[in-house]
């Protein structure tokens, strides 16, 4: 048997991506020429184009962070596995590697966004503590202003960011080296795991504990949660999952990863299953400690979204569809083993899961400027804008990881466990 | 799949030496057999010394009231429910070992699952005991259950997390209990088997079951420990998340934070590993059980101390950075002024080294491979993660909404000390016992993973190490 | 429960079990059962058997307790005795979800193991015939059942020839009853039969 080591990017993805890609960017055109993104602030511009500013950040922020952490899970993926020694993955991890590295290019352009928006534009419905007036009359974002800051913000993105690029080229540097390298050479290995802890520490510094309160959890910002990090790190890491599974399938239905078997397909499976049960803990356990304690700085936040005393919130759908397809689909459909086998149904809920994720990022940005604008429902028209821009970053992601999969063998032959993983076994 | 025994030599191998099936058997069952070591009787009479101290310290609390402890206005639970949450943290490893890295396929787990089941067994034991005697009139306890009762359909609240914590922890008691025991059903088959005494043979006859070992059985064997995984998985989570819930619901600064329930779960699983860290090396050693129990377990289990202290530490500056951002007064206060600061100062630093600080030094290999260590520092986290819930509770408390309440330095009493040291008693007198009568390793799960990961076994896999991945291939698939 | 006369064969090495176990079912000699000192993967499959429910009935206890607690407090709260406990709806979802919880997998471990020791045949006090005492040691023994057509010299020539470290007749009682392992076997059919006689 020869396996198919070198990865030939099918027309029909390249065609795939472009399109995507041209979705996004004349969505993104469309909102430059009628949104007014550089309008908005005080004095000047009010109602419609206020509104437009807002909507076109808001887009941008919530595409450009989702899928930069989408992709950054992949590389938390490697990074756990390979500290935990697991054998079974290394006979796909060339996926991961390839997806993570599309961090290298979102990475940047979700900097330019965030601090277009806090330095260049002069809208501040997102984030209410870089306006200055606003702060001086308000004790609590004054008192918070050493952590909410646009120095700080800046300095603490542009390192995280730097420091993930940084420790991702790196392992993919050795992983490679290691291909080219003699076979009974484990040092590679060995340094992986030692890329790995430090990029874990990282990670742990980063996504799990700063960076979601400064990137969204200060669009509210008045509101708290010691949970929101962990929450946030939940629900990039299961769609991070979700999306390597789907390029496995696809390159499995291409006819590479002949060492990839339904036992593979099975042990991802179970981790999309598992981790969406674990996102739901965190959701219920943040939810349920907010609603039993019933404190209004806490609440607000949930009825800012699905209301109170009867009155519905705008999202209130959202929020419930958000449970629906991130919990009960996941539970009931992914729980019997046959169909963590089955490659249609991983797919489907593959892709349900990140499209679930994708939502639930909307219900987290979205309904805070949407009130400070005084909009009383959910505007159909943003979500279509958003999801418009999304098409936009998913083509950018399917590009990069294809061209990341040709750049590299897709068998880490040297790999001192690929052995274990050819015939890993569920 | 394929029948090709394969494990890569960068794994060290889980059970050192040249070992057949039968001397799996010898190894294991062999201390089971022998009389009781001289060291064996020494610390088991200290136990049940200890034990009945326990008891002579629940008398009398039960007969003169829980004014006998030093609880006082403000500090309504003290050393009670520390201990409580203390030992239902400690008797997470086990199920956690068993369950969470059986589905996340760590092979090593199978040296240690056995005694760390029944340890979480009788820790779980243990942590029962506080609340129950906590309660007072405890021959009233009957009535947290819900049942149709004399005093009107009055049924119990279902909305309290008290409640919540008497089925969280009687479903995790029951659960783990059968895990244990349908796991050891094999075993105790072994012992039955090789009993010369009648006493013994009687005894294993009745324990295991009539386990015969069909084929058939073992199918089904494997599905139910597999099921009973999958459900422990989510159960152990949910066991300390519940006993968090019991603080995070109240509007106690200090108390009420979203965080509470997975830092909790980390914080159980850190106790809980460092627990399984003293008693298995001193299991080892005087069990002569070093060749299942190796360093490489030992330096495994260091790594998950290592992980979840640091979670742990991720959640301490999480608490506290939110304290001061969530620019709320009175949260502020508590954990600026009263728990970093304060009388109860010291003990927050103590939690802090024990828990934080110190277990980093397990990112040192060397330190990780030393046993004299590595018991000093499962000792040392112990400690650690006691002082935590003592400065969740204590701190919390002693200083309350009303400044003229607030309270007298709290100590606690010899009777509170008692009950605590008690529970000691109780918890090594059943080690004593599981680990004289009853495997303390699962056998039939050493024999599983005997010939992959075997010493022996793995120095004749040198030909399969030096094949290329296409030979390779073509070998696993002529295994069919 | 009837006794039988087998052919037992005791091998020591899963290498020379598997082909063992395939010829002998080529062979249309009858297995009557494997016992093993520890799970052998794969085994099921080559003797031919089914895989367990077990897990499918773990599904219906789980939902069983789910739904078990969930009407039942429902119940409590809004028909029974309602209460205004902190000014909670009568109806409190999220307050619910750790009880349904935990009763679901109540439910589903408890039944799931009296399931599983029902099917074994599992309890204490429970005996059975053991065709050899170290099954649970490191031998894997396997029973061959001698009837009318089969000739039991035949069988043990074959079990030899399949790599066999230990080839023996033995009669066995095939169910369970009450006993005690200390004590020598009595079946009570056996006890009936000589009191018949």
């Amino acid at each position: 048997m020869v396996l198919k080591e070198q990865f030939e990017i099918p027309g029909g993805l390249k065609k795939w991506s472009y399109a995507l890609m041209a979705v996004g960017v004349l969505t993104l055109i469309l909102g430059v020429v009628y949104l007014h993104p550089f309008s908005g602030g005080h004095g000047e511009a009010h109602g419609a184009e206020a509104y437009g500013a807002t909507k076109f950040w808001m887009a941008l922020m919530h595409n450009s962070i989702f899928w930069l952490l989408v992709t950054a899970a992949s590389f938390f993926f490697i990074s756990a596995t390979t500290l935990a020694q697991g054998g079974w993955q290394v006979a796909f991890r060339r996926v991961p590697e390839a997806i993570s590295g599309s961090i290298n290019i979102l990475g940047p352009i979700t900097l330019v966004i965030l601090l277009g928006y806090v330095w260049l534009s002069p809208d501040h419905h997102i984030y209410h503590w870089k306006d200055v007036e606003h702060v001086k009359h308000d004790a609590k974002l004054t008192w918070k202003a050493g952590f909410l800051n646009p120095t700080f913000y800046t300095v603490l993105s542009i390192a995280a960011v730097g420091l993930w690029i940084w420790f991702r080229n790196w392992y993919r540097k050795n992983s490679i080296a290691e291909d080219l390298a003699g076979k009974a050479d484990h040092s590679f290995y060995w340094k992986s795991l030692a890329i790995s802890a430090a990029f874990l520490v990282t990670y742990g510094l980063t996504v799990m504990s700063t960076l979601p309160w400064m990137w969204l959890m200060s669009i509210d910002a008045h509101w708290f949660s010691t949970m929101y990090s962990w929450y946030t790190f939940a629900s990039s890491w299961v769609s991070g999952i979700s999306l390597m599974m789907l390029f496995v399938v696809f390159l499995k239905n291409k006819g590479y990863l002949e060492l990839v078997s339904e036992e593979h397909i099975h042990d991802i499976g179970k981790f999309m299953f598992a981790f969406s049960v674990f996102w739901t803990y965190l959701w219920f356990s943040q939810y349920m400690l907010i609603w039993y304690s019933n404190q209004p700085e806490e609440t607000e936040y949930f009825i800012d979204r699905i209301g109170a005393g009867g009155h519905g919130g705008p999202f209130k759908a959202i929020f419930l569809l958000n449970l629906i397809i991130n919990f009960l689909a996941p539970l009931l459909i992914l729980m019997r083993r046959g169909s963590k086998r089955n490659y249609t149904v991983v797919t489907l809920m593959a892709v349900i899961i990140i499209f679930g994720h994708w939502l639930d990022f909307y219900q987290m940005i979205t309904p805070g400027p949407l009130k400070e604008l005084g909009q009383e429902s959910n505007s159909l028209s943003h979500f279509l804008y958003s999801l418009g821009i999304s098409a936009g970053f998913l083509g950018l992601v399917i590009f990069l990881t294809a061209k990341y999969l040709t750049k590299a063998s897709l068998l880490p032959k040297n790999h001192p466990l690929i052995k274990e993983s050819i015939i890993h076994h569920t | 799949m394929s029948l090709l025994k394969y494990e890569s030599q960068v794994r060290e191998p889980l059970v050192d030496g040249n070992k057949t099936y039968h001397q799996v058997t010898e190894d294991i069952c062999g201390p089971v057999e022998a009389a009781p070591s001289r060291l064996w009787w020494i610390g088991f009479i200290i136990s049940v010394a200890l034990l009945l101290f326990g008891v002579v310290s629940i008398y009398k609390e039960v007969v003169y009231g829980t004014g006998m402890w030093n609880l006082n206005k403000t500090i309504g639970w003290g050393w009670d429910i520390t201990n409580f949450v203390w030992w239902v943290g400690i008797g997470h490893a086990g199920t956690l070992i068993s369950a969470i890295l059986l589905l996340f396929r760590q092979g090593w787990r199978t040296g240690v699952n056995r005694a760390a089941e029944a340890m979480t067994i009788f820790a779980v034991m243990c942590a029962g005991q506080f609340p129950v005697w906590h309660m007072g009139r405890v021959w009233m306890a009957f009535f947290v259950f819900p049942y149709p009762n004399t005093r009107g359909p009055l049924w119990v609240n279902f909305n309290s997390p008290l409640l919540w914590d008497v089925f969280a922890i009687s479903t995790y008691f029951t659960v783990s209990l059968l895990f244990w025991y349908s796991g050891l059903i094999p075993d105790l088959a072994t012992l039955r088997d090789r009993a010369k005494k009648k006493w013994a043979k009687a005894f294993y006859g009745v324990t295991s079951f009539g386990w015969t070992g069909s084929t058939k059985h073992w199918q089904r064997h494997e599905s139910l420990s597999l099921v009973l995984a999958g459900l422990s998985t989510p159960l152990v989570l949910s066991v300390h998340t519940i006993v968090s819930f019991d603080f995070a619901t109240s509007v106690i600064p200090g108390w009420h934070t979203t965080i509470f329930p997975p830092y909790f779960v980390a914080g159980a699983i850190f106790s809980g590993f460092a627990m399984v860290q003293t008693l298995m090396l001193v299991t080892r050693k005087v069990m002569n059980l070093e060749d299942y129990i190796t360093i490489s377990h030992i330096e495994n289990m260091n790594k998950v101390i290592v992980l979840t202290g640091s979670i742990v530490g991720c959640a301490y500056l999480t608490e506290l950075f939110m304290a001061w951002y969530g620019a709320s007064k009175y949260e502020y206060d508590i954990f600026f002024k009263y728990r970093i600061a304060g009388p109860y100062g010291w003990s927050y630093w103590l939690m802090m080294t024990c828990n934080v600080i110190t277990p980093q030094l397990f990112w040192v290999k060397k330190l990780r491979r030393n046993i004299a260590f590595t018991f000093l520092m499962s000792v040392v986290v112990n400690i650690g993660m006691w002082f935590e819930r003592f400065v969740i509770i204590v701190s919390s408390l002693y200083r309350d909404y009303l400044p003229s309440s607030w309270s007298v330095y709290y100590r606690p009493s010899i009777w509170e000390v008692g009950f605590y040291l008690g529970s000691f008693g109780l918890f090594f007198t059943c080690y004593f016992l599981f680990s004289k009568y009853f495997p303390v390793i699962a056998i039939a799960e050493i024999k599983h993973i005997l010939k992959k990961s075997g010493e022996s076994f793995k120095e004749a896999m040198d030909p399969l190490e030096e094949q290329s991945v296409d030979e390779f291939v073509h070998q696993a698939h002529a295994h069919h | 429960m009837p006794v039988k006369k087998f052919v037992v064969g005791c091998f020591d090495d899963e290498k020379t079990l598997f082909p063992a176990v395939k010829n002998t079912r080529k062979a249309g000699y009858k297995i009557h059962d494997l016992y093993t000192p520890f799970p052998i993967h794969g085994l099921d499959k080559a003797m031919g058997l089914r895989d367990t429910s077990l897990h499918t009935a773990g599904f219906i206890y789980a939902i069983t307790g789910t739904t078990t607690a969930l009407t039942f407090m429902s119940w409590v709260f809004t028909k029974d005795w309602p209460l205004n406990i902190g000014g909670k709806p009568h109806l409190p979802l999220p307050a619910f979800i750790p009880i349904v919880f935990e009763l679901t997998v109540l439910c589903a471990a408890v039944g799931m193991v009296l399931t599983f020791c029902y099917l074994c045949q599992l309890a204490p006090f429970v005996k059975k015939d053991h065709f050899h005492l170290r099954a649970t040691d490191d031998l894997m023994v396997m029973p061959i059942e001698i009837t009318d057509k089969t000739n039991a010299d035949e069988v043990k020539a074959f079990l030899q020839n399949a790599g066999a470290v230990e080839v023996f007749e033995k009669e066995a009682e095939t169910g369970w009853w009450i006993g005690r392992y200390d004590r020598d076997r009595k079946v009570f059919e056996k006890e009936e039969k000589t009191v018949i006689a």
